[in-house]
C-alpha cells in the first residue's frame, strides 16, 4: 500500500517540478487554429499520447524502471542519453532537463529517498538526468510495480496536457473533466503494450508535433515555456 | 554516461549485411582524404549493384563530389545495402544520388517478412566536413523497409544531412495504405548521442493523417547541420525563410541544427531545404551552396 501512496505523490500536478508551465507544442496548436476547441484538444492530446508519448516515452520509462531496480547504471545512462536526443526542440530538450533536475533536487530533500542506501549517489551519478529517468529512479526507489507506474506516468502527462488545454484554447473545467476521462480510459491499454514494446518498435516519429513545438519557439505571446 | 567512445570514428565497424537467399546484397565503402589542397578519393569499394563511378571536382580541388548509384533504382524485399563512408581529417566530401530512390511494393508469398534494408554509416573526422544529400525516397505503397543512419563524428567535424521521404507515389495519388518503414536515425558527435530518432510508419496507419504525426501530408523531409558556425545566428537566418508550400520550422539543439518540413508534394520541400543549405553550407563549410547539378536533371 506505500508503494502506491508514494506512486500518488509522484504522479500528482502538486509535484513541484515546473510541469504546469509546459504545453509541449500545444500552445501551437492553439495558436495555429488546429485546436479551437475541446474536440480539437481532445484530438490533439490523444494523437500525442498515442504516438509520442506511449510509443517512446512510456516504454523508456519501463525499462528505465527495470534497469533502476536491477542496478545497471551503464543502462540507464544510455536510456538517458537516448531520451535527450530523442527530443525534437530546443524547447522539449530544456524541459525534460529542468524538470528533471527539480525532481532529483527534491528527491534530495526527501529522507524517504534519501535514506534508502545507494540511491542518492546513483541518481548524482548523472550529470544532467532527464524528467523520466528521474522519476523512474523515484518508482523503482520506491518499489512501485512497473504495472502500475506506467499507467500513472501517463495519467500525470495526461492531466498536464489537459490543464494546458483548459488555459490555452481555453476550455471550461467540465470540458476538462470530459477530456481526462474519454482519454484516460485509453490508458490502460497503451501503458500495458508499453510496458512489453521492444526497443526496436519504440516510434517518436511525430513530425506534425516536432514542427508545433519549434514553431512554438518563436510564438509571440505565450503562456507556456514549451 | 555515455556508451564508450570510440577510438576513432573510423574504428566503427561495418553495419552487418546479413546475406539472404532473395534479393540483392550489396556493399560501398568510400573514404575521402585530404591531399594537399584536394579531397581525393581514396577508398571506392563496392560489392553488388551499388557504386560511385568517379570523383567530380565542379568546385575545385575540394570538395569532392561523388554520385552514388544504385543501378537497380530501387530497393525490393530481401535487399539489403549498406553505404560505409570515411571522411578524413580536413577532406570534404558531397554525397549525393542522381534521382529519387524508391522503396518498391514488396510482393509475394511472405511478403510481411521480405523487408528491405539500407544501412547508411557516415564517419567524419575532425576538421573534416560531409555532406550528404540524397535525393528524395519514395515508399511505394506495400513496400517494407529499415532505414538505418548512423553518423558518427568527431569533434570539429562538419556534417549537414538531408533525408526526405515521400509516401505514396503521390503523381498517382497512390497513398501508403500496406506496408511499414521503420526509420532509424543516430548522429553523435565524440561518442555523445546528440540526435535520435526511431520512426516506425506503418501503411494505412493513423499516424498518417494525425495532427501530430504526417497530417494527410505524404512527404517529410528532416535537415540536420553540425559545425562550427551553427548556433543562434544561423538558426536566426534560416527562420527567415518560409516555405513556398507546406510547412517548415528550425530549431537549434545543442550543437544541431535541425530543420523539418511536412508537405503535399517533394518539390517545395526540396525547394526550401536547398534554400537553407545557401545559408547552412557557409556555415559548416565555409563555401558557398553549389547545388549539384545532377539535381537539375
Amino acid at each position: 500500500m506505500l508503494a502506491l501512496i508514494r506512486l500518488l505523490q509522484l504522479a500528482s500536478p502538486t509535484l513541484p517540478v515546473g510541469a504546469y508551465t509546459y504545453s509541449q507544442g500545444l500552445e501551437w496548436a492553439v495558436e495555429a487554429g488546429a485546436v479551437r476547441d475541446e474536440a480539437g484538444a481532445g484530438r490533439w492530446i490523444g494523437e500525442a499520447l498515442e504516438w509520442s508519448v506511449a510509443a517512446f516515452e512510456a516504454p523508456l520509462v519501463a525499462q528505465l524502471i527495470a534497469a533502476w531496480q536491477a542496478g545497471d547504471d551503464a543502462r540507464v545512462a544510455a536510456l538517458d542519453a537516448e531520451f535527450v536526443a530523442s527530443r525534437e526542440s530546443a524547447e522539449l530538450r530544456a524541459e525534460t532537463l529542468q524538470m528533471g533536475y527539480s525532481l532529483a533536487r527534491l528527491l534530495g530533500d526527501l529522507a524517504e529517498f534519501t535514506a534508502l542506501p545507494g540511491w542518492r549517489a546513483r541518481l548524482a551519478a548523472l550529470a544532467e538526468p532527464a524528467y523520466p529517468t528521474v522519476w523512474a529512479a523515484a518508482a523503482a526507489a520506491w518499489q512501485v510495480p512497473a504495472a502500475q507506474a506506467l499507467p500513472a506516468y501517463l495519467w500525470a502527462w495526461l492531466e498536464n496536457q489537459v490543464m494546458a488545454a483548459v488555459k490555452a484554447v481555453p476550455l471550461g473545467q467540465s470540458a476538462g473533466q470530459r477530456l481526462l476521462a474519454g482519454l484516460g480510459a485509453r490508458i490502460p491499454a497503451l501503458a500495458e503494450r508499453a510496458a512489453e514494446l521492444p526497443p526496436e518498435a519504440w516510434s517518436n516519429f511525430t513530425p506534425g508535433l516536432a514542427l508545433a513545438s519549434s514553431r512554438h519557439e518563436t510564438q509571440y505571446t505565450r503562456l507556456f515555456r514549451s | 554516461m555515455n556508451a564508450p567512445m570510440p577510438r576513432s570514428t573510423l574504428d566503427l565497424p561495418m553495419p552487418a549485411v546479413p546475406s539472404c537467399g532473395a534479393g540483392w546484397r550489396a556493399e560501398l565503402e568510400l573514404g575521402f582524404a585530404r591531399r594537399g589542397e584536394r579531397t581525393v578519393l581514396v577508398r571506392n569499394r563496392h560489392c553488388g549493384p551499388l557504386r560511385v563511378q568517379k570523383p567530380l571536382y565542379p568546385e575545385g580541388p575540394s570538395p569532392c563530389h561523388a554520385i552514388v548509384l544504385h543501378p537497380p533504382a530501387g530497393l525490393v524485399g530481401g535487399d539489403r545495402l549498406a553505404i560505409d563512408v570515411s571522411v578524413g581529417v580536413g577532406a570534404h566530401a558531397l554525397l549525393t544520388t542522381p534521382g529519387a530512390g524508391k522503396w518498391y511494393r514488396s510482393g509475394g508469398a511472405n511478403a510481411g517478412e521480405r523487408v528491405a534494408c539500407l544501412a547508411q554509416t557516415l564517419r567524419v573526422c575532425g576538421g573534416a566536413v560531409c555532406e550528404w544529400l540524397p535525393q528524395e525516397s519514395i515508399v511505394f505503397d506495400g513496400a517494407r523497409g529499415e532505414l538505418a543512419t548512423e553518423v558518427a563524428l568527431e569533434p570539429g567535424a562538419g556534417f549537414v544531412g538531408m533525408e526526405m521521404l515521400c509516401f505514396g507515389r503521390t503523381g498517382s495519388g497512390e497513398r501508403f495504405r500496406d506496408g511499414a518503414m521503420a526509420l532509424t536515425t543516430r548522429l553523435s558527435v565524440g561518442g555523445r548521442l546528440l540526435w535520435r530518432e526511431r520512426g516506425r510508419i506503418e501503411g494505412g496507419s493513423a499516424l498518417l493523417d494525425s495532427v501530430v504525426g504526417l497530417r494527410g501530408e505524404p512527404v517529410v523531409g528532416t535537415l540536420l547541420a553540425v559545425g562550427a558556425g551553427v548556433d543562434e545566428g544561423l538558426r536566426d537566418a534560416c527562420r527567415q525563410l518560409v516555405p513556398a508550400a507546406g510547412e517548415g520550422a528550425v530549431t537549434l539543439l545543442p550543437g544541431v541544427l535541425v530543420a523539418r518540413w511536412l508537405g503535399p508534394a517533394c518539390e517545395p520541400g526540396r525547394a526550401w531545404l536547398a534554400r537553407l543549405l545557401e545559408l547552412i553550407r557557409p556555415a559548416v563549410a565555409g563555401v558557398p551552396m553549389r547545388t549539384p547539378r545532377i539535381w537539375n536533371t
